[in-house]
């Protein structure tokens, strides 16, 4: 379980994330949704402890989360937006320095850096070095170097950005298969129908604060589960109705152009991020 | 076991870049050698200059040679690879992954010493190395690979590392006991100098190929520089609010 408890973090007079409090459960997939500049990267780097929190504290299965607390970082594994790995080292180097710093018996390291790296498809690539992978196998080396060490939480900062859509389907059946496993899935996306199709639950962060906390359908629900889009002068303009009757009346009265439709939690997010920009 | 993780790295490292780091390490010295010692032919204190100028220079390469090896490599695993995350998320305690540095850098820099007196071999006859001269340049190696941990965390861009080089290293080379005795410098401007570890681990390594025994105040000196130097990078690693 991952508590994060009035986690705050400046840069300066830049307030990054602002007084973020929620509970992870054990097994959950849970999903961290926001803007750009949110705060959800610098959540994820305060939970891996690169960056530490001007206020507030998070904790790991009740005991609190520092750089000396080991045997909590024994349990976490991460996978960065950035590549974070020794360009010079190959893909075997990189697999054999994440599970000597996890202090994983050698040969568990091989036998496991074979399977993962095989199931990956990059087996034939072990002796090549990071520098000369291309973004996609330097993204699937980071998810290998992560199983590597069979993690109970797995914090991912936005894993499947520069991925075409087939690539990112077969990302998407890969954490379903590793949140079977009762791993604790954190993940940060700006792809909205990423979250919907993976996570339990989602925070909607914004400016650094929490907007919204709860599972995909109860947040439609709770916004309206039918959306009426009206092309105006002004642009698009989506309406939303808990009452599929009353979305049905407001479109008879609407403009040629408009269209009901499902409302999705894209729509949420845009609401809840499009409020806030307006409040500025 | 972390600090055994960490030196497996750097031998990853090193023999990767074998002939480039071997390169690196003989260039410099060999022309000061060539400059200072074989083409300006003097004498300093009833001796041969060369036998002045061998001891300063293989202090010079432990130094150069440690510090190189760890300020290039961190400044580029933080600011750009960003590999220091993997570390910093991993159960390795952080106490040795400096450790580790600390000794990776070291030995580093005796490497660099080893191919200077191998080099010297034909103008070092009368000149004594031995263990004690391998525990001072060891020494020396660790203050300075502890340096460039510090000056690594406070890099603020990749280009920070070649400025600390300009900045510490070089004028350290020219003014510390290398080239020329530090006796020679005037009062005030000397105390300052001779405070420095260069000039204590030239003075020590110079003693020893003398057949002297070498002043144990320049021990103190360099185990002092090491645990302030140590116990900020401790500081930094485990205390820095963003690394």
């Amino acid at each position: 379980m991952i508590e994060l408890k009035g986690l705050k973090k400046n840069f300066g007079d830049f307030t990054a994330v602002d007084g973020l409090s929620f509970t992870i459960e054990t097994g959950e997939f849970f999903g961290l949704l926001g803007p750009n500049g949110a705060g959800k990267t610098t959540t994820i780097s305060m939970l891996s402890t690169v960056l530490l929190p001007t206020a507030g504290e998070i904790y790991i299965d009740g005991v609190r989360l520092t750089r000396a607390a080991t045997e909590q970082k024994r349990k976490l594994a991460v996978i960065t937006q950035e590549y974070s790995m020794r360009q010079d080292m190959t893909m075997n180097e990189v697999m054999e320095y994440q599970g000597r710093l996890y202090y994983i018996p050698k040969k568990q390291i091989k036998e496991k850096s074979r399977e993962l790296l095989e199931f990956a498809g990059l087996s034939d690539y072990r002796r090549r070095t990071v520098r000369h992978l291309s973004g996609g196998m330097k993204r699937k080396l980071m998810i290998c170097r992560a199983l590597l060490i069979e993690p109970e939480i797995l914090l991912l900062d936005e894993p499947t950005a520069g991925m075409d859509a087939l690539s990112r389907r077969r990302m998407w059946n890969l954490l379903r298969q590793v949140n079977n496993s009762n791993m604790t899935v954190l993940l940060t996306t700006h792809y909205i129908e990423e979250a919907e199709a993976l996570c339990d639950r989602v925070a909607m962060i914004n400016r650094g604060q929490l907007q919204k906390l709860d599972s995909p359908k109860a947040l439609i629900r709770e916004l309206g589960e039918f959306t009426v889009d009206e092309t105006g002068q002004e642009g698009m303009i989506s309406t939303h109705f808990k009452d599929r009757d009353d979305a049905i009346r407001y479109l008879e009265h609407a403009g040629s152009d408009s269209a009901m439709r499902q409302t999705t939690l894209e729509d949420v997010f845009i609401e809840c991020a499009g409020k806030r920009i307006a409040e500025r | 076991m972390g600090i055994i993780t960490v030196l497996w790295e750097k031998w990853v490292e090193f023999r990767r870049d074998f002939y480039k780091i071997t390169v690196a390490a003989m260039i410099s010295p060999l022309m000061y050698l060539i400059i200072f010692g074989l083409g300006i032919r003097t004498t300093s204190h009833g001796e041969p200059y060369i036998h002045f100028l061998v001891p300063g220079l293989v202090a010079m390469v432990t130094m150069t040679g440690s510090f190189g090896a760890i300020a290039q490599s961190m400044s580029v695993q933080r600011l750009y690879e960003k590999a220091l995350d993997q570390v910093m998320v991993s159960p390795t305690p952080l106490w040795q992954f400096i450790l580790g540095q600390i000794i990776g850098g070291s030995l580093r820099g005796l490497y660099a010493a080893c191919v200077i007196l191998v080099l010297t071999i034909p103008v070092r006859k009368g000149l004594i190395f031995n263990g004690l001269s391998f525990a001072v340049m060891l020494l020396n190696g660790a203050v300075f690979a502890t340096l460039a941990l510090v000056l690594s965390f406070l890099a603020k861009t990749y280009s920070d590392a070649p400025r600390f080089n300009t900045y510490i290293i070089m004028p350290m080379s020219f003014l510390c006991n290398t080239f020329f005795s530090t006796e020679e410098m005037p009062d005030g401007f000397r105390q300052i100098i001779e405070i420095l570890p260069l000039s204590q681990a030239s003075g020590m390594i110079r003693s020893i190929s003398g057949g002297e025994a070498p002043d144990a105040a320049g021990f103190a000196v360099l185990f002092a520089w090491l645990a302030l130097l140590g116990s900020i990078s401790v500081y930094f690693i485990y205390r820095r609010k963003n690394l």
